[in-house]
């Protein structure tokens, strides 16, 4: 023992094979269950392939000239973007809205917070089961509700019509999404140090202002990063938007993980569904680069 | 703070978050209303009787408990095999020097955010070209392509707060690099394995697409597809099983939230979303 701890090269190049070693099992399932896929998802995306026999053929750029002169991917693609701006503004503004508040001392605060977050761990199925019997246009609690307001005077289609059920999907988001947004906000907000606040007041500066000149600016990198995070996630969303609208009516509410899912399992095209999954994840490349980026950089 | 906007103040929150847990509220009490109660218009906001006449049928009368099972068995065993997978990946990540290590985090990252519909077609086809699909297997192999990036994610950020100077010293004690990581650094990284298996359980329990595409028999369906399956199949939707159904499926997450919730908030602050 004490022989090799003398010899630093000897100890660093045993430290490193054991590093190595560690990480040997990790790098086996990720190549297996990850990459081999991934590049098997490139590879596919050349084939024309019939879902229930997985017999194909090759088609070189077939699939790809499709998706450039066709319309589905472009206006999945739209499709993608309403939905993903739409509920991530509202994550946002809900988000910092609520961790603004959650920040102050309420009564029974730590109760608030729970209640705030649970919608976030909550399946997407019990999600969807539970807003599904809420939108019902006869028995639903939301119609009657509104209608008890004096918001509407008659039943609403929320999910068989558009906008509609734009609109539901894009609000059943980002009530599950937005707590996501309230944590780290909240996280933020704690590590803000007290005496700017003070030293505001002293300048005479209101709330408002106070949240413009101090608040603000100090949320700003981890705003960043939320946003990027979250835009991913939405973008990618699946269960969400199959659940509740299955994509419909129609194709409005289409996203492109949902267009991949049909044309591969429903119009049982895998080779084009691959070249649609290449596209989408191209498009979300961007983003992705950025925030690993911005990552690396913190870390 | 003055009282008026102290009480003004803590009115607007609460009716805020009494409004966000609403549809959780609403849930509940729509399990426990009888059916003929159910379809009044307008609805009763309150339940003028509670039966748990639904949760009885949905255990004795539905598939319900087999799902539940299955999905047991699933999230354990994702959760199992990715932690302990991702604890030595990530202490190999952190703690040793060796070629292509920075571009491996970085892959992971990528991985973290990859869409699941670009796997699910290779995914499929591997499964069903091993003779795997509609098994349990697949299902955790299929759930390991978000979990692990996700376990080593996490658990690599809770890796760089156990300070280096614990391990160094137990070096100088003599103690082999794998005797400190048993009795130094897995103790101090306890807390953040248990938020990290605590998020991959959730992630597993909670999984949807891969379910519905790798696994169509009502045997090894877990909770997810097999709960969905009971309103298609049904020719009179019946909400009150259903909701029924969906506080049963959501218990280990009231568990979790009820005792456990310091590691779901702590994880939080780990899992890259450090401003």
């Amino acid at each position: 023992m004490t022989a090799i701890a003398t010899d630093p090269p000897m100890l660093e190049r045993r430290y490193a094979r054991l590093g190595v070693v560690l990480i040997a099992p990790t790098i086996l399932v990720f190549s297996l269950v990850i990459v081999y896929p991934l590049l098997a998802a490139i590879y596919l995306s050349l084939f024309s392939i019939y879902t229930p026999t997985l017999q194909g053929e090759f088609v070189g750029l077939d699939n790809y000239a499709k998706l450039l002169t066709q319309k589905a991917f472009w206006s999945s693609l739209g499709t993608t973007l309403i939905w993903t701006v739409g509920t991530l503004s509202l994550q946002i503004l809900a988000g910092v809205g609520l961790a603004l508040l959650l920040h102050q001392n309420i009564w029974f605060r730590s109760l608030a917070r729970s209640l705030v977050l649970f919608p976030y761990f909550l399946s997407t199925v019990v999600a969807v089961l539970v807003w599904r019997w809420l939108f019902n246009d006869l028995y639903g609690a939301l119609n009657h509700g509104l209608m008890q307001l004096g918001v509407i005077d008659m039943p609403l289609d929320w999910l068989g019509s558009m906008p509609n059920a734009m609109i539901g999907v894009i609000l059943v988001g980002a009530w599950k999404y937005f707590p996501f947004v309230v944590i780290a906000v909240l996280a933020r907000l704690q590590t803000i140090p007290e005496h700017l606040y003070e030293a505001a007041r002293i300048d005479g500066a209101g709330p408002v202002s106070r949240f413009f000149d101090v608040t603000l600016p100090q949320l700003r990198s981890v705003l960043t990063v939320i946003i990027l995070l979250r835009a991913i996630w939405d973008f990618k969303e699946f269960d969400l938007l199959y659940l509740l609208t299955g994509g419909g009516p129609v194709t409005s509410t289409q996203t492109l993980s949902l267009l991949v899912y049909q044309e591969a399992f429903g119009l049982n095209r895998m080779g084009q569904a691959a070249a649609y999954s290449v596209g989408m994840m191209l498009v979300m490349l961007v983003f992705m680069i950025l925030y690993i980026r911005r990552t690396g950089r913190e870390s | 703070m003055p009282r008026a906007r102290h009480l003004i103040l803590n009115l607007v929150t609460w009716s805020l978050v009494l409004l966000i847990a609403f549809p959780l509220f609403w849930m509940i009490i729509t399990s426990v209303k009888p059916q003929s109660e159910l379809f009044r218009i307008p609805p009763t906001w309150l339940p003028e009787t509670v039966t748990f006449e639904h949760y009885w049928r949905l255990l004795s009368e539905t598939p319900f408990l087999r799902y539940f099972r299955n999905s047991v068995v699933l999230a354990t065993t994702t959760t199992l095999f990715v932690v302990s997978l991702g604890t030595l990946g990530a202490y190999s990540l952190v703690r040793f020097n060796y070629r292509g290590r920075e571009t491996l985090a970085m892959l992971v990252l990528f991985t973290y955010l990859l869409p699941s519909v670009v796997l699910i077609i290779p995914l499929y086809m591997m499964m069903v070209a091993i003779g795997l699909s509609n098994t349990l297997m697949s299902l955790i192999l299929a759930h390991t392509t978000f979990a692990l990036p996700y376990a080593l994610w996490l658990l690599r950020s809770f890796m760089e707060g156990v300070p280096k100077d614990l391990e160094s010293a137990a070096l100088v004690d003599g103690a082999t690099r794998m005797g400190a990581f048993r009795d130094v650094i897995l103790p101090q990284l306890l807390p953040g394995i248990i938020s990290t298996a605590l998020f991959t359980f959730i992630l597993s329990w909670n999984e949807y697409l891969y379910a519905l595409v790798l696994v169509n028999s009502d045997a090894v369906a877990p909770l997810t597809t097999g709960v969905m399956s009971m309103l298609i199949s049904a020719f009179n939707i019946e909400w009150s099983l259903l909701m029924a159904a969906s506080v049963m499926m959501s218990l280990p997450l009231i568990v979790v939230f009820a005792f456990l919730q310091s590691y779901l908030t702590s994880g939080f602050g780990a899992g890259g979303v450090k401003g």
